[in-house]
C-alpha cells in the first residue's frame, strides 16, 4: 500500500494521497486526473469498481464524487480504495467513465438523477427511480423538502371540494 | 360513408416490437419492469426499469438521529433485514469508535446466518415457485417460516427485527434458545435429501436451468457483479473471508463454487452455502462466551458522530453490501448511500444476460440473479 501511495504521488502531481487507518487509501484528486488515475489503479488489480457516490458541500460550494475501488481477490485483502474529487456547484459536469468500468452506468444515472450532475458521453442519461424533473435535484442540501410537499400536495383537492358543476376544483 | 384509402396508411414493416414486461405481469416477481424489444420470441434489447419502490430512504435518513435510522434501514431491503442493520452499526461504530462485546458479535453472526438461510430459502420458493416446482416452494417457504418463528421469539418481530444496534445486539438470547435452533437446523437439515430428490438434482429442474443466463468469469468481474452469480463463474470472493467482519475470522467455514457460470449452478452455489451456514451457526454457539451483550452508546437524542466519512461491507445473501456514510459531526448522518448487490445485478449484468434470450426464459434468468427490487430503489 505504501509503495500504491508513492507510485501514485511520483505519477500523478496535485494528488493528494493518504493512507487511512482501516485499511483504506484516500486520494483526492484533480478532476483532468481521475479518468488516467482510474486506469491506473484498475491496472494494478484494483479492478472491482463498488460504488459511485456523490456528497453535496454546500458551504464549499462544491460536489463530491467518489468512487471506491477493491481488488477482486480470493485471498484476505481488506485494502480499498477511495477516490474523491471535486467539482463546482455552479457549473455540475463531468465526464463518465464506462469505457474503465461499465457497471459505472446507473450510480452515474443514479447520480445525473438525484443531484443533477452531467456526465458527458453517457449513453442514457434518462430518469432512474423519479417520475418527473424537480427545479432542484432532490437530493441536493438546498432541495426544502417540506416545501416541496406543501407546494406539490396542497395542490390536489380532496374528494368533498368538489365545484358546482361536480368535478373536482 | 367515405372510404379510406388503404394506400394511405404507412406500411411500416417492423419486425421489431416492443413489450413491457413488468411490475404487472405474471412472470414478474417483485415490483420491478423490463422493457423488451422483441423480434419473434427473441430478446434483441432489455432494459431495466426500477424506481417502483423508491421511497428516498438516504435523502429521508439525513433527516434522523443515528439511532432513529434504524427502523428505516431494516426497510431497504425486505427478505435480508439483518445484513442491512449490520452494516449500518458497524458503519456507526467505526465512526464513533465503538467496541463490541465479543458475546454480541457471535450473536449478531448467528442472526446473520439464520438470516442468510432464510433468505435463500426464499430465493429457492421463488425460483421452483416460478419454473412451477409448487411442492418445494412450499416447503421451502415452511421452513423459512419456522427460522421467522425464532426471530419472533429472539427479537419479538418476524420480519424487521432492528437487533443489532451500535454497541452490540439489544438483548441476551433468551433461555433454551440454543436447542430450538438447533431443533429447527435438524428439522431443516434433514429434508436436504428430499429437495435434492425433488428440485436440485431433478431432471425437469436440470434442463431448464442448464445454460440458462450464462456468463464468464471475466464478464461477471467486468460487470461489478458479486455473491452467488460470481462464486457460481469458479471466483472465491467473499467478504466474509477477505474482509471479515464480526466473528468469521475465528470460524471455519468453506465457500462452495461452481465453474459454469449458470442459472443452475447459482442455485447450488445457493444450496450448498446454506449447508455452511448450518456449520456457522453450529460453531457459533459451541465457541459463544458468556458476558455483556452491549456496550452502552450515550443518550441517542444528543449523541454527536466526530466529522469523518467510512465505508463497511458485508456479505448479504445477493452478494456484497457495502454502505458509505458522512458524518459532519452533528446528531445526523451528512450523508448516506448504500451499495446493494442487486444494483449492478438489476441494471446492467440482467440486461446483458437477456440479449438472445428467449421471453419464456425472463423469469428464470430474473429470478435466478436473485435480483430484489426494494434493494435497487432504495
Amino acid at each position: 500500500m505504501n509503495r500504491l501511495k508513492e507510485e501514485i504521488i511520483s505519477s500523478f502531481k496535485g494528488a493528494k494521497v493518504s493512507i487511512c487507518e482501516d485499511n483504506r487509501l484516500a486520494i483526492l484528486a484533480r478532476k483532468e486526473d481521475v479518468f488516467s488515475i482510474l486506469n491506473f489503479l484498475k491496472d494494478k488489480g484494483y479492478d472491482h469498481l463498488e460504488l459511485i457516490s456523490c456528497v453535496d458541500w454546500i458551504n464549499e460550494k462544491e460536489f463530491e464524487l467518489v468512487y471506491i475501488l477493491t481488488p477482486y481477490s480470493e485471498k484476505e485483502m481488506k485494502e480499498h480504495i477511495i477516490l474523491k474529487t471535486r467539482i463546482s456547484r455552479e457549473k455540475p459536469e463531468f465526464k463518465t467513465i464506462i469505457p474503465v468500468f461499465e457497471n459505472a452506468k446507473p450510480y452515474e444515472r443514479e447520480i445525473h438523477e438525484l443531484f443533477g450532475i452531467n456526465f458527458e458521453g453517457h449513453p442514457r442519461l434518462t430518469h432512474l427511480f423519479l417520475e418527473r424533473d424537480y427545479k432542484i435535484p432532490p437530493f441536493r442540501k438546498d432541495f426544502n423538502t417540506r416545501e416541496y410537499v406543501k407546494e406539490f400536495f396542497e395542490k390536489i383537492p380532496f374528494v368533498e371540494d368538489k365545484n358546482e358543476n361536480g368535478k373536482r376544483a | 360513408m367515405k372510404k379510406f384509402p388503404l394506400s394511405k396508411i404507412k406500411m411500416k414493416m417492423e419486425r421489431e416490437l416492443e413489450l413491457y414486461f413488468g411490475p404487472q405481469h405474471i412472470g414478474m416477481v417483485g415490483n420491478f419492469s423490463i422493457t423488451l424489444q422483441v423480434e419473434g420470441d427473441k430478446i434483441v434489447k432489455a432494459s431495466a426499469n426500477p424506481g417502483w419502490l423508491h421511497r428516498g430512504f438516504e435523502k429521508l435518513m439525513e433527516y434522523r438521529t443515528w439511532i432513529q435510522n434504524f427502523p428505516m434501514v431494516c426497510r431497504i431491503n425486505v427478505i435480508e433485514p439483518d445484513s442491512m442493520e449490520m452494516v449500518y452499526a458497524m458503519a456507526v461504530e467505526k465512526l464513533a469508535g465503538i467496541e463490541v462485546p465479543e458475546r454480541a458479535n457471535y450473536i449478531r453472526v448467528i442472526v446473520l446466518e439464520l438470516s442468510r438461510l432464510a433468505s435463500h430459502l426464499f430465493g429457492c420458493w421463488a425460483y421452483a415457485n416460478m419454473l412451477g416446482f409448487d411442492t418445494v416452494a412450499q416447503w421451502a417457504m415452511y421452513h423459512r417460516d419456522l427460522i421467522l418463528d425464532l426471530f419472533e421469539e429472539l427479537t419479538g418481530a418476524r420480519v424487521y427485527h432492528i437487533y443489532i444496534w451500535p454497541g452490540g445486539v439489544r438483548r441476551d438470547l433468551p433461555e433454551r434458545f440454543k436447542d430450538k435452533v438447533l431443533n429447527t437446523l435438524h428439522t431443516i437439515g434433514s429434508c436436504i435429501p428430499d429437495y435434492d430428490a425433488a428440485f436440485f438434482n431433478n431432471r425437469l429442474f436440470y434442463k431448464r436451468a442448464k445454460n440458462i443466463g450464462k456468463i464468464t468469469k471475466e464478464q461477471a468481474k467486468r460487470l461489478g457483479a458479486t455473491g452467488p452469480i460470481l462464486r457460481a463463474t469458479g471466483l472465491k470472493y467473499d467478504i466474509r473471508k477477505i474482509d471479515p467482519y464480526a466473528m468469521y475470522e475465528k470460524i471455519d467455514f468453506e465457500i462452495p463454487t461452481r465453474e459454469d457460470g449458470d442459472a443452475y449452478s447459482r442455485i447450488w452455489v445457493v444450496r450448498d452455502e446454506m449447508i455452511q451456514s448450518v456449520h456457522i451457526i453450529m460453531q457459533c454457539f459451541e465457541k459463544m462466551p458468556e458476558g455483556e451483550v452491549y456496550n452502552k452508546v450515550p443518550n441517542p437524542f444528543k449523541w454527536k458522530i466526530p466529522k469523518g466519512e467510512t465505508y463497511v461491507r458485508v456479505e448479504s445473501s445477493r452478494g456484497e453490501l457495502g454502505l458509505y456514510l458522512v458524518s459532519n459531526g452533528k446528531d445526523k448522518p451528512y450523508r448516506v448511500h448504500f451499495r446493494t448487490p442487486s444494483y449492478p445485478h438489476g441494471l446492467v449484468l440482467l440486461e446483458k444476460l437477456l440479449e438472445n434470450a428467449s421471453i419464456a426464459d425472463v423469469g428464470n434468468i430474473m429470478i435466478s440473479l436473485y435480483v430484489v427490487a426494494p434493494e435497487i430503489d432504495r
